[in-house]
Order: C-alpha cells, then structure tokens, then sequence
C-alpha cells in the first residue's frame, strides 16, 4: 500500500515540474507580447488532512507530494492604477502639444517666410508711396503686397479652422475606440467570471483586459473596480460604462459644429478630465477659438484702421473716400478690387489734383506705431500672438515630456513585477528538468523495490 | 530590481531615441544656423527676435527712403546749379547791356540770347526725376513752368507749394522739394522784361535795375542750394547712422534667434560620441544571456 502511495507522490511531482516546464515554455513564448503578466506554478505540499484510518497516527508519515494545480499571474493592481493616472495625464498633454504645434507651423515666425515679414513688407511699400506718390511701380507694389499680406491672413485663418474641425474627426475616432474597448472589456468580464466558476484563474483573459484599460486610459481618465465574480466595472470620465458582462457605448452628438460624446442609451454628456480626448477637446475648445480670435480682432482691426485713413486720401483720379480693405475680419480680408483695377485709386494725398502729395499715405505708413490693438501695435500684437502660441506649445511639450518620464518610469516598475526575464525563465526550466528526472528516478525506485518485493521474494 | 526582457527592450529603445532626437535637434540647428525656428523652441527669446526683426524691417526702409530722398535732392541740386549757371550768363549779357556804347544790334543779339536762356531755364524748372517734375510741389505731373509765345511774352507756373515727404525716422517726416514758386520767384518776368529793354531802348537805370532783379533770384537760387545741400548732408548722415543701428541690430538678432555655430559644433561631436557609445554598449549587453552559458 505505502509503495503504490510512493508511486501517487512522484506521477504527481512529474506533473507538477511538466506544468512547471509549460508555464516556462509560455512565459518564454509571450516575453515580448505587451501587457502580458508572468505567470507561476503555485506549488503545494499535500499532507494527509483526514484521521488515519489504516491505525497509527498521523505523527511521523510523508506528505502525498506536491500539488500544482494553480497557477497565478504576478501582476502589482496599485501600480497598473498609478500607471493608468499617469498615462492619462500624458496622452493628454502629448495631444494637445501635438495639435498645437501643428498650429505654430500656419505662422511660421521668426522666419524670413512668415507672416511679420509680410506685413513689415505691406508698411514698407506704403512707405514708398510717401516717397513716389505718382509712381504706379510703388502703387502697383503695394497693390501685390497687400494682396499677399491679405492671403496670407486668409490662409491661415481658413487652416486655423480646417485644424480645428478636423479634431472632430479625431473625438469621433475617440468614441469609437471607446466604444471597440467597454464592448471586449463585457465580453472578457463574462469568460472571466465563466473561467472563474470553473475554478480557473483565467490569467490570460485578464492581461487582455488590462491592456484595454491601459487604452482606455490614453483616451479618458478611468476609475474601475474588480468585483468579487471576476468581472470589472468601469467608470470612463463621468460615466459608467461596464457594470458586469453589460457595456453601455457612446455616441457623438454636435453642438454647434463641434462633436461631444455622450451616452448611446440615455444621452449623457461624457466629460473627461484626463486622456487624449481631453487634450483634443482643451485644444479645440480652448486654445483655438483663442487664437482665431486673436487673428480676428487683428485682421478686423487692421482693416477699420486703414480703411479710415485711406477713406481721407485722394487717388491720382482726385476722387476720396473709397475703402483699401474689403472684408470684415479674418476669413474675408482683402484688397478693394477697384484698387487692383486701378492702383493709381489709392488714396495717397490729402488733396485732389495734387499727385505728389503723399500725406495720407505717410499717415498709413505711421499706423504702424500706432497702439491700437490694447496698447499694442499691430506688429507687437501679432508677435505677442506668436509668443503666447509658441509658450502655450513649449508647456505642452514640457508636460508630455515629464508624463512620458513618470509613464516610463512606471511602465519600468510595472514590468519589474509582471515582465518576463528570459535568464530566469531558463533557470526554472533547467530546475523543473531537474526536479522531474529526480521524481523520474523515484519511480524507478519504487519500481526496483517492487521487483524486489514481488519477484525476488521466495514464496 | 528585477529586470524583464520588454523593460530591457523599452529601455535599450529609450536611450537611443534621447540620443537621436538630441543629435537631430543640434543637426537641424546646425542645418538653419538658427536656435530659434518657431516660437515654440524659446518663446520669450523669440518675441525679442520678433521685435529686432521689426525694427530691422523699419530701418531698411528707413534707408530706402533716404536713399531715395538724396536721389532726389541730388537731382533738385543739379537743377538748381543749371539755373545759377544761366542766370549768371543771364547777368553777364545785362552787364555787357549795361554798358552805353554798345549798339542796336548788338542789343538785338543779346535779346535773342536772353529769349533762348528763358527757355533753357523753364526747361530746367520743368525737370523731372523717375517722372515727377521736382519743382512743381504736388502738382508732379504737371511741368512747373508754361512758356509763352514764341519769343515768350510770360511764363507761367502751374506747380504748388506743396511738400514732397520722406519719411526719415520713426517720428519725422521731411520735405525733399524745394518750392519752385518761390525759388524761380518772379526770374522769368525779370528776364522778359529785360529782353523787351533790349529790343527797346533800355536806359541805364532799368538795366542796373534788371541786374538787382537777377542778382536777387541768383541769390534765392544760391540759398535754396545751400539749403539742399544741407539736407543732403543731413540726410546722409542718418543714413549712416541707420546702418550703424542696423548692424547693432542684426547682431541683437543674431544673438536672441541665431546658433553659437563653435558651440553647436562641439554639442554635436559629443552627442555623435554618446550615440556610438550607445550602439557599442548595446551590441555588447544584448547577447548576455544565460543561454549562452548553459550547454
């Protein structure tokens, strides 16, 4: 009887070291796989745990060997949560900087190229309409300046728009990668709590389903729970989102040309404080109405200022009072048609029938000193504009930069825990191995001793 | 601390990109010889770069103006000379008039010579720069001085006394005409009448009369000169002094947006050093493996 026990103790060690050479082999298989999670064979002593009934006691006998039944994934929760805050925070700043600086390129400055060229070039030619008040080479000049200047201003007020709208196409992508993860989450959460009932860890289910809320995470904040069942129920921004194996999506809904996300079933608006949604929405409804409003007051500005003096000046045809811009802001800025027509239409001189006065053109010259756009000139306020831009971007690249370093940092200890390491995974073969040719040689032990019990033994 | 193969990896990947995104960086700055290339790389240091562009801007066209002014003046100047030299002609043939013995015919023949120099003058009254009569204020497109009949029996000015201006510094703005009115004065009725006196019979007393009338626009003529000629000098030495403030602000410039090109340099040879040194390691560290070492 004791003999045929020994025999139980050792066919259990060779399968608890052939699961222990398994679980290797898949750690091994899945070191580079992202968001996998080692895993472990948990070994345990058997010991008789029932009253001896063959007599004695229980005093003094060998344990039934190992059992490995479970194997679990080493994995730390409170640092897969510092993680998920912190990539939050960088997705966000990282969207942000990223949509920003895509703006900082429409304007270009400081460069021999950008826009502050072009305008020190439309004050310099009326400059040289002071000078040659009768020359149609210095009217015509001024003619393509301003034309330029104005396109110029156009332009980037049509790219300024056409970057902001198009972040609606990134929150509807947003929504719907939302939507592709609470539904998977759902459905791991039902195998895991199936799995679970089957008295398995389901160790594999559940590093997919922290890997979706690592990706849930990039998108809004989350916050999460793991019920007693095995499932998650989750929280994205304001709203919950997956309650046992039942998702709840969202959908996008505009509101004034502007997409939001809310809830598919009841219409709750979803509200984020973290994630790449979060960085796209600031930027969309924050930085860049801030700037085309900036290039607005600016534009419009420019025009009503020079349009009043031009409005007192007299063409070489004598006639006054004709407008230099047409438009009223930004987007529509332009020089007056008639004055491209006709650049001698300029209202260079303060007089009719006098073609070498160029008073009212030095007057236009001159408002480029003037502070008109709050205490600024209109160089000034386009620089400070620049500035502000290019400090709003810095800030943003500065804070995607230091999340990126707590995010590496963090991804680094989480991996310390979780991550797979090939040296040891080769040590725990090679000490399985070794463990199952030592329970192999029990075997053939036990196995001699019976030959000698049964066949050696004269009867 | 317990190193796994991903973090191995992640951190392998990591110090190579530091290392190349600090040397693309130097290369770029090395590439457009500028620290500055958007707002964005220094903010404060690019509203200072900003601000002496503007200026730069300014002072160039500043220079354009005055360039321009001196041109003009120059050319006033020359006209000016032109009328001082047929005035004094204009006065050496009264001088000779003046003289009792000289005959009828002679006279005649001055006459005629004072007839050509009124049209010479209105010529040099009706002068223009880059198509712009320079002695007929505003009124540029219109010649300053109208002749008259054939010999000219008056001469009229259809010019104003209006300023032509060149916008020389940031506050001022100075006329480079000068008023053909009042330097021509009343030059070409004072050379008519003389002529008639000398086709009539011209006393002593109206041709010494003749003379302090031309002696008086010589000196209006000699004074306005001066005048130019002063301006002239004022105006190249602004221009001077705008190349002075440019230079300064071109190395202002320099200094806020512009690379130590020495200094990038040797950034650039030492993060090239730190990316070699980043390779070898990395060859070296990546075959370390137990499985090397187990048969």
């Amino acid at each position: 009887m004791a003999l045929a026990i020994g025999l139980e103790t050792a066919v259990k060690a060779l399968r608890a070291h052939q699961l222990a050479v398994d679980i290797a082999a898949h750690n091994i298989a899945n070191a580079n796989t992202p968001g996998y999670s080692r895993q472990r064979v948990l070994l345990r002593p058997l010991g008789y745990d029932a009253p001896d009934t063959w007599g004695g006691g229980l005093l003094g006998r060998p344990g039934l060997g190992v059992d490995a039944s479970d194997v679990h994934r080493v994995r730390d929760v409170f640092l897969d949560y510092q993680q998920r805050n912190a990539i939050s925070q960088r997705e966000q700043a990282k969207a942000q900087a990223s949509v920003l600086e895509r703006a900082e390129l429409i304007f270009n400055d400081p460069s021999d190229e950008g826009l502050s060229v072009l305008l020190a070039n439309f004050w310099n030619a009326w400059h040289d309409v002071v000078s040659d008040p009768e020359s149609s080479a210095a009217r015509t000049t001024l003619v393509h300046v301003t034309a330029t200047l104005a396109g110029r201003i156009r332009r980037a007020y049509t790219n300024l728009v056409d970057q902001q709208t198009n972040l609606n196409l990134r929150v509807e992508a947003l929504a719907g990668e939302v939507n592709a993860a609470v539904e998977e989450i759902a459905r791991l959460n039902e195998q895991i709590k199936q799995v679970q009932l089957l008295g398995q860890p389901a160790n594999d289910l559940r590093d997919r389903r922290d890997l979706l809320l690592d990706q849930l995470a990039g998108i809004g904040n989350i916050s999460y729970t793991e019920e007693p069942d095995g499932t998650v129920t989750l929280t994205f921004g304001n709203v919950q989102l997956v309650s046992g194996i039942t998702a709840r999506t969202v959908e996008t809904y505009s509101v004034g040309g502007m997409l939001h996300i809310r809830t598919t079933d009841d219409n709750t608006a979803v509200t984020v404080t973290g994630g790449e949604l979060r960085g796209v929405l600031d930027a969309r409804d924050t930085d860049f109405p801030a700037l085309i409003g900036k290039l607005e007051t600016f534009a419009s500005t420019l025009i009503t200022q020079v349009n009043a003096i031009h409005a007192t000046g007299y063409g070489l045809d004598g006639l006054t009072g004709r407008d230099f811009f047409t438009g009223t802001g930004a987007a529509d800025i332009d020089i007056h048609p008639d004055l491209v027509a006709d650049p001698d239409r300029i209202g260079a001189a303060s007089a009719p029938d006098a073609p070498g006065d160029g008073t009212v053109a030095r007057d236009l010259a001159n408002l480029r000193f003037a502070s008109v756009l709050g205490g600024r000139t209109f160089e000034e306020y386009y620089a400070n504009m620049v500035a502000i831009l290019g400090a709003d971007v810095n800030r943003a690249k500065g804070l995607a930069k230091s999340n990126e370093l707590l995010t590496t940092h963090l991804e680094t200890l989480r991996q310390s825990v979780q991550g797979v390491n090939i040296d040891e995974e080769v040590a725990n073969l090679a000490a399985a191995q070794y463990a199952y040719q030592a329970a192999a040689r029990v075997i053939t032990t036990i196995d001699q001793m019976l030959d000698t019990l049964i066949n050696r033994t004269a009867i | 601390m317990r190193v796994s193969e991903q973090s191995r990896l992640a951190a392998r990947l990591g110090y190579l990109q530091a290392v190349t995104e600090r040397l693309e960086q130097i290369q770029q700055q090395l590439a457009t010889g500028k620290r500055i290339n958007r707002a964005s790389d220094d903010p404060a240091g690019a509203v200072v770069a900003l601000g002496h562009r503007r200026e730069i801007a300014f002072e160039e066209q500043i220079r354009r103006n005055l360039s321009s002014g001196i041109s003009f003046m120059n050319a006033t100047e020359s006209a000016l000379a032109g009328a001082v030299d047929v005035l004094q002609r204009a006065r050496e043939l009264t001088v000779q008039a003046a003289n009792s013995t000289l005959g009828s015919e002679n006279r005649t023949a001055i006459a005629a010579e004072i007839d050509q120099l009124i049209n010479q003058l209105a010529q040099i009254g009706n002068t223009t720069f880059a198509g712009a009569y320079i002695f007929s204020g505003h009124k540029t497109r219109n010649p300053a001085f109208q002749v008259n009949g054939n010999p000219p029996t008056s001469v009229t000015f259809q010019g104003d006394s209006g300023e032509r201006l060149r916008q020389v510094s940031r506050q001022d703005s100075v006329a480079v005409n000068v008023d053909g009115g009042y330097v021509f004065g009343t030059v070409f009725d004072d050379l008519i009448t003389l002529r008639d006196r000398l086709r009539g019979s011209g006393t002593p007393e109206q041709f010494q009369e003749s003379l302090a009338a031309l002696d008086a626009a010589l000196e209006r003529m000699i004074d306005a000169r001066a005048a130019l000629g002063a301006r002239v000098n004022r105006f190249e030495a602004a221009l001077r002094y705008s190349e002075d403030v440019d230079t300064d602000l071109q190395r202002l410039r320099a200094e806020a947006e512009d690379i130590d090109l020495a200094e990038t340099i040797v950034q650039f040879s030492t993060q090239e050093m730190a990316f070699q040194a980043v390779l070898g390691v990395l060859g070296r560290t990546t075959n370390l493996t137990l499985l090397h070492f187990l048969q």
